[in-house]
């Protein structure tokens, strides 16, 4: 869930500082209407203002460090949260996610359990992928084919699946739910129903379940 | 460095061939660039028809309007072909047409080089668009034609070597086009124009042919690399053909945006200048601000790659994110333009004016994406779709269709009509917007691009639907743009230009509409060139002249 609340965060502020730049740039077009319908006539004669524009620089520079920092730090952040370092306890499960056209596998390695589905245009057989809740799951991924990408949107997270290439992060699920994943990347024909759900279910219950 | 011809002294035997050889095998750069213009609209037509195919699959969900195949041919056609064959052309040869007359210069440099890359252009077009009679079909592995999807295994089809091939050859063409006018303009200037008198247009076009210059040999290597690849799958280990593409097709892929967008950031700036009766604002900090956004736009390349954990985000991030300096300065030079100007309403001057609150739409999203945290989730999703269509469609298109009208007159001697071009422009504001505005949502909710269709269940329906009208509102525009042209063209004994119809600042506009074969002659001298905006000058000298001392 670290993804989605920085998301939220770093989209507030952002939309925020875009929003007010678009007001000011809109309402600077708008007086420039009111003003070319006045009658005294244009009186300008600088056709530049060399020391405006130089510290206008400085300030969009100053703002563009701000951005960077702000959203840097955020990422930071993100990036500690989802990967596991050598120092850290181990994940609560690992799973190596597979992507094939057009579909999805997922091993559990430490429980030699294999679950994938069926990926068609009605989702009854999608796989799931069961996660424990609360606790940190290490996702592994890769692909026996092309390229893919690993995407549940209301988590807001997204990580591509290479052939020959393994990409690793980590996600803590906060509460059991239901989310649904998606195909990120233009792989083919069937890539817009490649889809799969993710399940966080209390650690109990995903124990029981990994055992059987 | 001036030019050693005069236009007194015309450069060996006049051409005496008649048409098509006196067009097809030209020497004179403004043949060459309507010939490429005109080729990069009827391809604009072509692969805006594309679009509104997949915007009606798109209407409503579980649609069959067009198979997943045909689809993803559609897609791939439509976003290439406008991106290879359409805006970038039509950059150029805006370019190629006014670049010489805006500098004084008779000539383009090495012309037949020039009609090379036209030539180089139109056949690689046909290449690319002949895939859709191949058995396979088109080809279906989108703009970017990432490998291994596009390896032979995956991609068997006869239309992506046709597609290799094409856009090969129209990029070669469209490299050999922009050296011959940067050539220009650097060597071939007349007699006063110094590079600081050089016009901000020009200046534009010099920042975007050094991008082409820089960038577009990366993408002939990438192509060459899907093509060798394709041949022998061996040849590549598995690091250069999966990610090394990637990193050599967004060498090309970031600054082509910008090879896509400063020829009409250029054209904007004139079209404000002239209709607000002024010199452009802040000439010097506009055309730094260019070469400095061209040579940050180098760097940025790996914000297109946030996603396959094989990059070094942060440092993408921080050289994509300022950008927006450089970009910041143009804007406040284009307001200082136009704020407390009288302003002159004419159709370019409506284009320039929309083209500031629309493309800053795509700007202040670019920062958006260009933001990992934010990227993760937008990336491959409709929120990058709805981004780039706002730079490109709203922003370039717009500033495209400025340019349009206000040089049209000069390039023909036929002024455009107003009528259909105010229903054009007020179909296009609401087509696009009504278009492309609802994507951002559609993105965040979680709709991937490149889908073909989507479930009921999904949610996306109803925004969907609204894009999909805004886009049947956008072919009607269009529409109204081809009568205009039509109209104007067939009624252009009534509509005959005048030199300098717009009041305009710079050199073309000294001589006639359209102007002589070698720019400039004894009816139509060069004036003197004492600013970037000569003819203001002269006519402010002129004005100051007849008043009582």
């Amino acid at each position: 869930m670290q993804f989605r609340q920085v998301f939220e965060d770093i989209f507030r502020f952002e939309i925020l500082l875009a929003a007010g730049v678009f007001a000011a740039i809109a309402a600077a077009l708008l007086l420039a209407l009111a003003l070319s319908r006045k009658k005294s006539g244009d009186r300008r004669r600088r056709d530049s203002h060399p020391l405006v524009e130089g510290g206008y620089a400085l300030v969009l520079a100053a703002v563009a460090g701000v951005i960077v920092y702000i959203t840097a730090s955020a990422h930071d952040e993100v990036r500690e949260a989802s990967t596991t370092n050598r120092t850290d306890p181990a994940p609560a499960a690992e799973v190596k996610v597979t992507a094939f056209q057009w579909c999805w596998q997922f091993d559990y390695a430490r429980n030699d359990k294999t679950v994938t589905g069926v990926c068609s245009e009605k989702d009854r057989k999608l796989p799931t992928l069961i996660v424990p809740a609360g606790q940190p799951v290490k996702f592994n991924l890769t692909s026996s084919d092309v390229i893919h990408s690993f995407w549940i949107p209301d988590l807001a997270v997204k990580m591509d699946a290479f052939p020959d290439h393994t990409n690793s992060v980590t996600l803590t699920f906060d509460h059991p739910g239901r989310w649904l994943g998606r195909c990120a990347e233009f792989c083919g024909p069937y890539h817009p129903s490649m889809h799969f759900y993710v399940r966080a279910v209390p650690p109990e219950q995903y124990e029981q379940w990994v055992q059987a | 460095m001036t030019s050693r011809l005069t236009a007194t002294e015309p450069p060996g035997p006049q051409p005496t061939h008649e048409p098509p050889r006196s067009w097809l095998a030209s020497t004179d750069h403004k043949r060459i660039a309507i010939l490429t213009l005109g080729t990069a609209l009827v391809l604009l037509f072509a692969m805006g028809g594309l679009a509104l195919a997949m915007r009606t699959q798109l209407a409503q969900p579980d649609s069959d309007f067009v198979q997943n195949d045909t689809y993803n041919q559609l897609f791939t056609m439509h976003g290439s072909g406008m991106i290879y064959l359409v805006i970038t052309p039509m950059a150029l040869a805006l370019g190629l047409y006014l670049v010489p007359l805006q500098v004084g210069s008779p000539t383009v440099a090495a012309p037949r080089t020039t009609m090379l890359g036209y030539w180089l252009y139109v056949l690689g077009a046909i290449a690319v668009l002949s895939g859709f009679l191949t058995a396979g079909g088109a080809a279906k592995e989108g703009w970017t034609a990432y490998t291994p999807l596009s390896s032979a295994r995956f991609a068997p089809n006869v239309g992506t070597d046709l597609w290799i091939l094409g856009n090969f050859a129209s990029s070669l063409g469209m490299i050999l086009i922009a050296g011959t006018v940067l050539w220009t303009v650097l060597l071939k200037r007349a007699r006063g124009m110094t590079m600081l008198r050089v016009p901000v247009f020009s200046w534009a076009m010099v920042a975007t042919n050094l991008m082409v210059l820089a960038a577009f040999p990366s993408l002939l290597i990438a192509l060459g690399l899907l093509a060798v690849g394709r041949m022998s799958p061996d040849v590549f280990s598995s690091n250069v053909w999966n990610i090394g593409y990637q990193h050599l097709f967004w060498f090309y892929g970031h600054p082509v945006v910008y090879v896509m967008f400063f020829p009409f950031v250029g054209a904007v700036a004139e079209v404000l200048a002239t209709f607000a009766r002024r010199r452009f604002f802040g000439y010097k900090a506009t055309v730094l601000s260019l070469l400095a956004f061209a040579a940050l736009s180098m760097s940025v390349w790996g914000h297109h790659m946030f996603t396959t954990g094989q990059v070094a985000d942060d440092y993408y991030s921080l050289t994509s994110i300022a950008l927006l300096v450089p970009a910041g300065i143009e804007y406040f030079a284009m307001l200082g333009t136009i704020i407390g100007a009288r302003l002159r309403f004419s159709v370019p001057m409506l284009f320039a004016l929309a083209f500031i609150p629309q493309f800053l739409v795509g700007g202040l999203t670019g920062i958006m994406v260009a933001t990992p945290v934010l990227d993760y989730q937008m990336q491959d999703s409709y929120f990058v779709v709805a981004h780039f269509h706002y730079t490109l469609a709203a922003g370039s298109l717009f500033g495209f269709f400025a340019g349009f009208y206000f040089w049209f007159p000069k390039a023909t001697g036929i002024m455009l009509g107003k009528g259909l071009g105010h229903v054009h422009f007020w179909l296009m504001v609401v087509g696009i917007n009504a278009t492309f505005l609802p994507m951002f949502w559609l993105g965040m909710e979680g709709m991937p691009r490149r889908v073909a269709s989507y479930l009921p269940t999904d949610g996306f329906g109803t925004l969907n639907f609204i894009s999909t009208v805004g886009s049947w509102v956008l072919g009607v525009a269009m529409l109204a743009f081809a009568a205009n042209l039509v109209v104007s063209i067939v009624r252009r004994r009534t509509r005959r230009a005048a030199d300098n119809p717009w009041e305009a600042h710079t050199l073309e506009w000294a001589t006639s509409s359209p102007p002589p074969p070698l720019n400039f002659d004894a009816a139509h001298p060069l004036p003197p060139i004492t600013s970037f905006t000569p003819l203001l000058d002269l006519r402010r000298k002129h004005v100051k002249d007849r008043e009582p001392t």
